[in-house]
C-alpha cells in the first residue's frame, strides 16, 4: 500500500460560478450594511420589534448561525478526536466552517444592538454572573482556538499540537453550547425557558445542523470545483444524522412532556404544542414533519439509503427544520405572556395577559441575511486563498493520511 | 338547636365580625399618608449606602383606578410615554395599571406594576456588562453609560419592567435622562429620593402607599408591613421585592 | 504616466493639509455662561482639555453612588453654558452649529454622545430659575445649597453677583 500523504490546494476555479458566488455572497453583506445604518441611525421603531417580543429575527440567525459554527467543528473533532481516519482530511474545511459561521452570527449579534457603538465596553466590562457575558469570553476563544486547530493542521512545525488543539476545540464548544442554550436556560422568568434542558438540547441541535449544513457544503464545494469525493464518504455519516435527530426530537419531547404533566404549565404548552398559536403549526409540521421526521425516513429507509441525493435532501430539511424549530423557541417563547397572577386574567396597556405578535420588518431580514452573507463570503474566500480543500477524496485516497 | 346553642354562635360571630372591622380600622391609623420628616436629605457628596433600603407598601383597595394618577404623576416626571416614532407596543411603560380578575372566583381588583425592586434582581445577575445595577441602597436601575442594548434583562424581568427606547429623543427631563438603544425602567425617583423627597407617584396616592426604609425596623413602612403584611407579586420566585401590595 | 499621477496626488495632499491650517477652533458663545459667573468652575485651559475626564468621573460617582456635587455636573454646565432658546424663541439643540458644545465639537471631529440621553439645554418650565447664581439659595439643588448660600462674605457675593451688597 502506497503511503501518499494527503494534499491540499487552492481553489483554482476564476469564472463566472466562483465570481458569481462571491459578488452574491457580497450582496447579502451590503444589505446587512444597510440595515445596521438605517437601524442605528433611525432607531429600532423601524424594526417589527417591541417591548413586548424583545428578541426578534436577526437573534434567531444569530443563534441558528452560532449553534451551526458550533457543530461544523464535529467533523473535525470526528477525526481528530475520535480517531476517524477517513474524516480528517475534513478537518481543515471543518475548523474554516465554523470561524465563518460564529463570525457571521455573532456580526448580526452585535449590529442589533442598540449601542453597538459599546462593543469595547462589552468586551472590557464583565459582570461574571451573567452567561451572556461568558458568552462573549467563550466565542472568543472558539475563534482562537478554531484558528489554532487550523493551524496545527497545515503548519508542519505545529503538527505535534494537532491532538492537544482538536481536543481543546472539542471541549471549548461543548462549553459554548451549553452556554448559549443557557442564555434562555437561565431565565426564570419565562416558562418557555427557566430549564435546564436548553443546555443540552442545544449541543444536540448544534449536533444535527452542523452535521447537515457539513454535508451539504462539502458536496457543493467539491462539486463545484470538479474534486472527487467519494460519496460513501457522506453517506456513511447518515446513521449519524439520523442519530442526531432522533436525539433533538428525543429532548423536545422530554421538555415538553415534563411541562404538560404540571398544572402550572398547561396554559403554555396549549399554546405551543396543541393548536393554540400559529406556533404550533410551525412546531409540528416545519420542525417535527418537515424537519425532522421526512428527513429520518430519507435517511434509514432501504431504498434511499444509499444514494446521497435522499443524504442531501434530508440535510436540506434538517438545516430548514433547526430554523423553523429556533424561531418557534426564541419568537414563540416571547409570544406567551408573563405570568403576574396565576389563575388570573390580566389585562393592562402594557399588552399584560395578551398574546404578543410579532411581524418581522424587512431590516431584520437583511440583517440576518448579512450574517449568513459574511460567513459565504469567508468561505469563498478562504478556500480560494488557502490550502483548505483536499484535492481528492476518492476511494484509494481514503485511510492514507498520516498521523 | 337550643336557644342556648344559637345565643353561643350569636356571640362568637359578633365577636368575629367586631375583629375583622377592628382590624380594618386599625390599618387607617397605620397608613397615614408618609411624613415627608421622615427622609431626610442626603448630603450631596455623600455615597447612598446599605443601612436602609428604600421599598414602598401599597395598599390597592385605596388607589383610585388602580393607581391611575401614580402612572401620570411617572410620566410627566420622567417624560416617557410619548415617543412619537415608537407603535404602542414599542412605547416604553415604566408602570403600568393592571386589571386582574381570578378565573374561578371571578374577584377583580387594579393594582399599579412597576419595577419591583428587588434584593435578588434576575435583571442584574443577567446583564453582561453590569448596567442593570441594584445600588447600595436597594433602588435597582439601569446604568445607562455602560447600557450596549441587548435587551436580555428585558428577557429576564418577570415583571416586564423594562423598556426599550425605540428612537431618538429630544428634550428629555433634565433630572431623567433617557436615550435611544438603552434600556430603561423605574428608578423609584432617585433624583427625588436623594434629595429627602418622596418619589412622585407616592406623592401623587400618599393615602394608598407608604415609601420608606425597609431595613429600619420603626420606619412607618416596616411597622405597617408588620401588621399588616405585604405580599410580592410573585413571591413563589424567591425576590425579596422591595414594592410590596396589600389585598392583591 | 505614473509620475506625473504621483505629483498631481502630493499637490492635492498638500493643499489639503493647508487648508486644514487654520487659525484654530470657532471662539465659543460665552455670553450665557459670564451672565452667572466670571470663572468656570475650573480654570479655562484645564476645563477644555480634561472637562470629559471630570465628566466621565462625576458620572459614575452619580450613578453608582448617589454623588451629585454640582461642581462637575452635566445639567449645571448646561444651566451655565446653554442658553434654552435663541433670541427668536427656537429652541437649540446639539446637533446646530450654535449650540456651545456643538462648536468645538464640531470643529475637532468629536461625537457627542451626552445628549443621546441627556438634556442639551435647560428645562425652563420645571426650572424657571435654571441661571441661579452659583451659591444662591434658589438652585435647584435647593435643599443642598441653602445652608452654603449662608456662609458666602459679603464680598464673595459682590464677586458673584456684580451687585452693591447693602
Amino acid at each position: 500500500m502506497s503511503n501518499k500523504a494527503m494534499v491540499y490546494s487552492e481553489v483554482h476555479q476564476s469564472g463566472w460560478g466562483y465570481y458569481g458566488l462571491l459578488a452574491a455572497s457580497a450582496f447579502l453583506v451590503g444589505l446587512g450594511l444597510i440595515a445596521f445604518f438605517y437601524l442605528e441611525h433611525t432607531g429600532h421603531h423601524a424594526t417589527g420589534m417591541t417591548n413586548q417580543i424583545v428578541w426578534g429575527l436577526p437573534h434567531v440567525f444569530a443563534i441558528f448561525l452560532i449553534v451551526a459554527a458550533s457543530g461544523a467543528l464535529n467533523i473535525g473533532s470526528i477525526g481528530t478526536v475520535f480517531n476517524n481516519k477517513p474524516y480528517k482530511p475534513l478537518g481543515r474545511l471543518s475548523g474554516l466552517l465554523a470561524i465563518a459561521f460564529l463570525i457571521g452570527g455573532l456580526m448580526v449579534l452585535v449590529l442589533d444592538l442598540g449601542h453597538p457603538d459599546r462593543l469595547i465596553i462589552a468586551m472590557t466590562h464583565y459582570n461574571f454572573k451573567s452567561i451572556f457575558a461568558w458568552n462573549i469570553i467563550l466565542y472568543n476563544g472558539f475563534l482562537a482556538l478554531a484558528a489554532l486547530y487550523i493551524w496545527t493542521m497545515m503548519d508542519r512545525k505545529m503538527q505535534r499540537f494537532y491532538k492537544p488543539a482538536g481536543f481543546a476545540a472539542f471541549f471549548w464548544r461543548l462549553v459554548l453550547t451549553t452556554g448559549t442554550g443557557s442564555i434562555f436556560g437561565f431565565l426564570v422568568a419565562r416558562e418557555a425557558y427557566d430549564s435546564a434542558i436548553f443546555g443540552p438540547l442545544f449541543i444536540l441541535i448544534s449536533f444535527s445542523l452542523g452535521l447537515a449544513l457539513f454535508i451539504l457544503i462539502t458536496f457543493g464545494l467539491f462539486h463545484w470545483t470538479h474534486r472527487t469525493l467519494n460519496d460513501e464518504l457522506l453517506t456513511r455519516k447518515r446513521y449519524l444524522l439520523a442519530l442526531f435527530i432522533g436525539a433533538v426530537l428525543f429532548f423536545e419531547a422530554i421538555f415538553h412532556v415534563t411541562a404538560l404533566y404540571a398544572a402550572e404549565h398547561t396554559n403554555f404548552e396549549t399554546f405551543i404544542l396543541l393548536g393554540g398559536s400559529s406556533y404550533s403549526v410551525w412546531f409540528w409540521l416545519g420542525h417535527v414533519v418537515l424537519g425532522s421526521i421526512v428527513p429520518l425516513f430519507m435517511l434509514l429507509l432501504p431504498m434511499c439509503r444509499g444514494r446521497v441525493r435522499s443524504l442531501l435532501m434530508a440535510s436540506g430539511l434538517v438545516v430548514v427544520g433547526s430554523f423553523i424549530q429556533l424561531y418557534v423557541i426564541i419568537i414563540g417563547g416571547q409570544a406567551y405572556p408573563l405570568t403576574l397572577f396565576p389563575n388570573a386574567d390580566v389585562s393592562s396597556s402594557f399588552f399584560d395577559g395578551v398574546i404578543n405578535t410579532y411581524s418581522p420588518s424587512i431590516w431584520e431580514l437583511m440583517l440576518g441575511v448579512g450574517g449568513v452573507g459574511v460567513a459565504a463570503v469567508m468561505i469563498v474566500i478562504g478556500v480560494k486563498v488557502l490550502r483548505f480543500l483536499p484535492v481528492s477524496l476518492a476511494q484509494a485516497d481514503l485511510g492514507q493520511e498520516p498521523d | 338547636m337550643s336557644t342556648n346553642q344559637v345565643n353561643e354562635y350569636r356571640r362568637r360571630f359578633m365577636a368575629g365580625l367586631g375583629l375583622v372591622t377592628g382590624a380594618t380600622l386599625a390599618s387607617n391609623f397605620v397608613l397615614r399618608s408618609t411624613e415627608a420628616a421622615e427622609l431626610v436629605s442626603r448630603p450631596d457628596n455623600e455615597p447612598a449606602s446599605s443601612a436602609k433600603r428604600w421599598g414602598m407598601l401599597i395598599d390597592v383597595n385605596r388607589l383610585t383606578e388602580g393607581g391611575a394618577a401614580m402612572v401620570e404623576a411617572c410620566k410627566k416626571e420622567h417624560g416617557w410615554g410619548n415617543d412619537p416614532q415608537s407603535s404602542a407596543e414599542q412605547q416604553p411603560q415604566w408602570m403600568r395599571v393592571v386589571k386582574v380578575t381570578d378565573k374561578t372566583t371571578q374577584h377583580s381588583f387594579q393594582l399599579p406594576v412597576m419595577c419591583q425592586h428587588c434584593a435578588n434582581p434576575p435583571c442584574v445577575d443577567v446583564c453582561p456588562t453590569g448596567a442593570s445595577m441594584k445600588r447600595a441602597d436597594g433602588i435597582v436601575y439601569v446604568n445607562k453609560h455602560i447600557c450596549i442594548g441587548c435587551r436580555y434583562c428585558m428577557m429576564a424581568c418577570p415583571y416586564k419592567a423594562r423598556s426599550f427606547v425605540h428612537e431618538p429623543l429630544k428634550d428629555q427631563k433634565v433630572h431623567s435622562p433617557r436615550g435611544m438603544g438603552t434600556v430603561e425602567s423605574c428608578n423609584m425617583c432617585v433624583h427625588r429620593i436623594d434629595k429627602g423627597q418622596l418619589p412622585a407617584c407616592v406623592e401623587a396616592a400618599p393615602e394608598a402607599v407608604i415609601f420608606g426604609d425597609l431595613n429600619d425596623p420603626e420606619s412607618r413602612i416596616s411597622q405597617a408591613m408588620k401588621a399588616l403584611g405585604g405580599k410580592q407579586i410573585r413571591a413563589d420566585l424567591g425576590l425579596n421585592t422591595g414594592v410590596r401590595y396589600l389585598n392583591i | 504616466m505614473f509620475s506625473t499621477l504621483r505629483s498631481i496626488l502630493w499637490a492635492v495632499a498638500c493643499v489639503w493639509v493647508l487648508v486644514g491650517c487654520e487659525a484654530g477652533p470657532p471662539p465659543t458663545n460665552l455670553a450665557p455662561a459670564k451672565e452667572k459667573a466670571a470663572q468656570c468652575v475650573e480654570p479655562t485651559q484645564d476645563i477644555r482639555k480634561n472637562h470629559m475626564a471630570y465628566l466621565m468621573k462625576h458620572r459614575d460617582e452619580t450613578v453608582l453612588d448617589g454623588i451629585r456635587t454640582p461642581q462637575h455636573s452635566l445639567a449645571e454646565c448646561i444651566n451655565c453654558h446653554v442658553a434654552p432658546t435663541r433670541a427668536d424663541g427656537s429652541p437649540v439643540h446639539y446637533e446646530d452649529q450654535d449650540h456651545f458644545c456643538a462648536t468645538c465639537h464640531t470643529y475637532a471631529g468629536v461625537k457627542l454622545d451626552c445628549f443621546q440621553c441627556h438634556a442639551d439645554r435647560p428645562e425652563v418650565t420645571n426650572q424657571p430659575n435654571y441661571q441661579h447664581k452659583i451659591g444662591s439659595s434658589e438652585s435647584y439643588h435647593f435643599t443642598n445649597q441653602v445652608s452654603k448660600a449662608a456662609s458666602l462674605s459679603a464680598q464673595d457675593v459682590k464677586t458673584l453677583t456684580n451687585e452693591v451688597v447693602q
